[in-house]
């Protein structure tokens, strides 16, 4: 394997001379003449491309097979898996394309698929095997995302890794479905593979499967699961055969390099012209671990940029927590790639080539780069994801209009299971907790307020999907008002998602981060709001008894049990400011009563530009769709609204000379603080 | 809910090394040419995940330019349980 070319040192050449002196193999693609694109890629420009959306397409086409295949909720109508084409071994493993999901596992995988093939050995391959790994320190992720690789021999050799990682329901460990922060190592987390043959002459290898089988909960839906993966990757095999067939292999490889390329230059031009040189700081972090609340876990991230070079260093975080809240270096790789992708550079296509000219420098040890035994990782997003704020947080300033409001972030994850009267097991993970949520605004306009975070791209299962699987009823999934962070672009609002549980059962939530905003404000809009949990046992209110839905009045929560949040200690209500933290752990699991609702309030989108140079209109229509309330239209934006916006929502009137007044104290008051 | 005053867990820094004059000979740097007014001391040796995987690289830490990256261990850092087994 040899490593990218060492960049030429070229101090203090201007961009035009640097590019004349450089080799053709270190041009730009658009520099490139027709005779050196055919000298490094060995096909013309045209083949090239068909090629690199040949091989979109088939990624596309083994994900439908996922979605209209799997059985289980996860990947059926959770999208909870990645598909991705990677190059051979004497390419470095480059991965050229991946699928439109999950883009935290797709910036893993070229480095899993490397880790698992050379550990397997390249020379033990086979036509008709399939290679599949779990391990978080060998691949990234967790132990249910297991990395299913398939080996595509063309004329006696490898030419490619077709690979699905798609999470499984259940891989054994200490907690069913396994979404727990508390895992105290490795062993309570959960069967680790090793690289691992699951087919070997495109017969099950049955040691394997037993393997899989003997230990994780829920088979009846693994097994169809695992079949439908196996059936997604020998279609992908199919195409991609076609493909070469078609085309040859030396454009087939020409098309994986130029796909890279692709990527690389687009990267390395935004670097170059969006940041300017410089060292950015910033911390984000983790609230706490599983054990107790003792311990916070801060991030701290230094992003230097210099020329089209970036680094990332993340020196002085905090070593590794107790329990499975952390994350692994594979999955910093994903939330740094993630970053930048959103900040900088939305066009070009996901593949390994984004990282040519990004390094990122790690202590092994700390919350987000954990080892083995005592490092459990198990909720790794959630670790990941202070890197992905912490970025949005450096380059905030830098950024300018350009920047971006976080999104709600925290997925808050709730995952419950019991048993049926009949006996039979259900399970539920990552659908009715705060999973789904705001996005943060943007220049181009107000967040979305019901969507996935930045990191997943997955979609939100039908509540009648939900309701079908498990014994519980979605009461509410609606917006909370004044939770945007307010901006000349408003950030989105949190989410209110409330579910009734018609059966008794064991219940995690995991609100991570909830003692500061993941919605962090940009271009001088404000973060928005924290996230929470609560319950509501049947003693305090019966849905079913009463034939009514939850109340909402804010009086309402000091009856509540709650599960996480900065609250205020009497009220229960939020408040970030001066509240008192609600430690997520306190209880292990929450073992729930039939009738018991819970309430989960994601956290708000971050603004984008002043709130005072929102129009008075926008900020009326707010008002009138429930974004924002009178109260908050005046505290925030300083715009005097008059009227009822419930019962008369579209007679409502701006007050301008009020509204001119108040915005004029609030700007001299800002001024104020400033001086 | 609780008023108990959490404490950071401790920071963990990434140590990033000297180099030689040597190294940067052997990496192909010629000081005055291509670094004017640098030294060896502007160099620094450390881990580093990228596009590949880990590297060792030597870096001129103002630029960031890589003069050598040289590939790493398969998992960087990481030692798996399993890696010390002898089972011959």
């Amino acid at each position: 394997m040899t490593p990218p070319a060492v960049r030429k040192a070229l101090p203090g050449l201007s961009e035009v001379e640097r590019r004349v002196a450089v080799s053709p193999d270190e041009l730009p693609l658009r520099d490139l003449s027709d005779e050196q694109f055919l000298a490094r890629y060995n096909t013309d420009r045209f083949t090239a491309s068909v090629l690199a959306s040949r091989m979109r397409y088939i990624v596309k086409h083994m994900s439908t097979v996922m979605l209209t295949t799997a059985f289980s909720m996860t990947l059926r109508d959770w999208h909870d898996f990645a598909a991705t084409i990677s190059g051979p071994r004497d390419m470095n493993y480059p991965m050229s394309t991946g699928s439109d999901s999950l883009t935290i596992f797709m910036f893993t995988m070229p480095e899993g698929i490397r880790n698992t093939i050379e550990e397997f050995g390249p020379e033990n391959l086979r036509p008709g095997d399939v290679v599949i790994a779990n391990d978080p320190y060998r691949i990234g992720l967790h132990v249910n995302d297991v990395s299913f690789i398939r080996p595509v021999f063309y004329r006696g050799k490898v030419i490619s890794f077709i690979s699905m990682r798609a999470h499984q329901l259940d891989m054994g460990g200490a907690v069913a479905g396994g979404f727990s922060g508390a895992k105290k190592s490795v062993y309570e987390n959960g069967l680790v593979i090793s690289p691992t043959l699951l087919y070997r002459d495109d017969k099950p290898v049955a040691a394997t499967f037993n393997l899989i089988f003997d230990n994780a909960r829920y088979g009846a839906l693994l097994l169809p699961d695992i079949k439908s993966l196996y059936q997604s990757l020998l279609l992908g095999e199919r195409l991609l055969l076609e493909s070469l067939e078609k085309y040859g292999i030396d454009a087939y490889l020409g098309a994986i390099r130029y796909s890279c390329d692709v990527s690389a230059d687009a990267m390395s031009e935004a670097i170059r012209t969006k940041i300017p040189d410089g060292v950015y700081d910033a911390e984000d972090g983790v609230d706490a671990d599983g054990v107790d609340d003792s311990l916070e876990y801060k991030l701290k991230l230094k992003l230097i940029k210099y020329g089209d070079n970036i680094e990332v260093d993340l020196s002085g975080t905090s070593a590794q927590a107790r329990s499975s809240i952390n994350c692994g270096p594979l999955d910093v790789k994903g939330a740094v790639g993630i970053a930048l992708k959103m900040l900088i550079e939305q066009k070009g296509p996901l593949t390994s080539g984004c990282f040519r000219n990004v390094d990122i420098v790690m202590p092994p040890g700390t919350f987000c780069t954990a080892t083995p035994p005592d490092g459990a990782i198990f909720m790794y997003w959630e670790s990941s994801l202070t890197i992905m704020i912490a970025i949005y947080k450096a380059l905030s300033k830098a950024l300018g209009e350009r920047a971006i409001g976080g999104d709600f972030g925290s997925l808050m994850l709730h995952n419950a299971n019991g048993r049926r009267k009949d006996g039979t097991r259900w399970l539920t993970a990552a659908t009715c907790g705060g999973e789904h949520g705001p996005w943060g605004a943007t220049k181009a306009g107000d967040g979305d307020s019901y969507t996935v975070n930045h990191f997943n791209n997955n979609l939100d299962p039908a509540t009648e999907a939900i309701e079908a699987d498990v014994p519980v009823l979605m009461m509410r999934k609606e917006y909370v008002a004044d939770t945007g962070g307010p901006g000349t672009n408003r950030g989105g609002a949190a989410v209110c998602r409330e579910t009734l549980w018609l059966a008794d059962g064991d219940h995690l939530a995991s609100p991570f981060h909830a003692k500061q905003a993941s919605g962090v404000g940009a271009n001088g809009g404000r973060d928005g709001t924290t996230q929470a949990v609560w319950m509501f046992p049947p003693e305090v209110f019966n849905a079913m008894e009463q034939g009514a839905f939850l109340p909402k009045a804010k009086d309402f929560y000091a009856a509540s049990v709650p599960i996480g949040g900065v609250l205020d200690a009497a009220a229960k209500t939020l408040d970030p400011s001066h509240g008192e933290y609600v430690y997520w752990s306190s209880h292990n699991i929450w073992h729930l009563k039939s009738w018991t609702s819970l309430r989960f309030q994601t956290g708000g989108g971050g603004g984008w530009g002043d709130p005072l140079k929102r129009d008075p209109e926008r900020v009326k229509r707010d008002v009138r769709d429930e974004y924002i309330t009178i109260d908050g239209a005046y505290r925030d934006y300083g715009v005097v609204v008059m009227g009822d916006p419930i019962n008369d929502p579209e007679n409502l009137q701006i007050d301008m000379i009020a509204t001119a007044k108040r915005r004029a104290a609030m700007e001299s008051a800002a001024q104020g603080a400033e001086r | 809910m609780t008023k108990k005053t959490s404490v950071l867990a401790p920071g963990l820094v990434q140590e990033r090394s000297p180099v030689t004059e040597q190294q940067l000979i052997d990496a192909g740097v010629d000081l005055a040419k291509d670094f004017p007014g640098s030294s060896v001391d502007d160099f620094r040796q450390y881990p580093v995940l990228a596009e590949g995987g880990w590297y060792i690289v030597i870096k001129h830490q103002r630029t960031l330019q890589t003069v050598s990256r040289v590939p790493w261990r398969l998992l960087g850092p990481i030692s798996l349980l399993s890696e010390n087994l002898m089972l011959d």
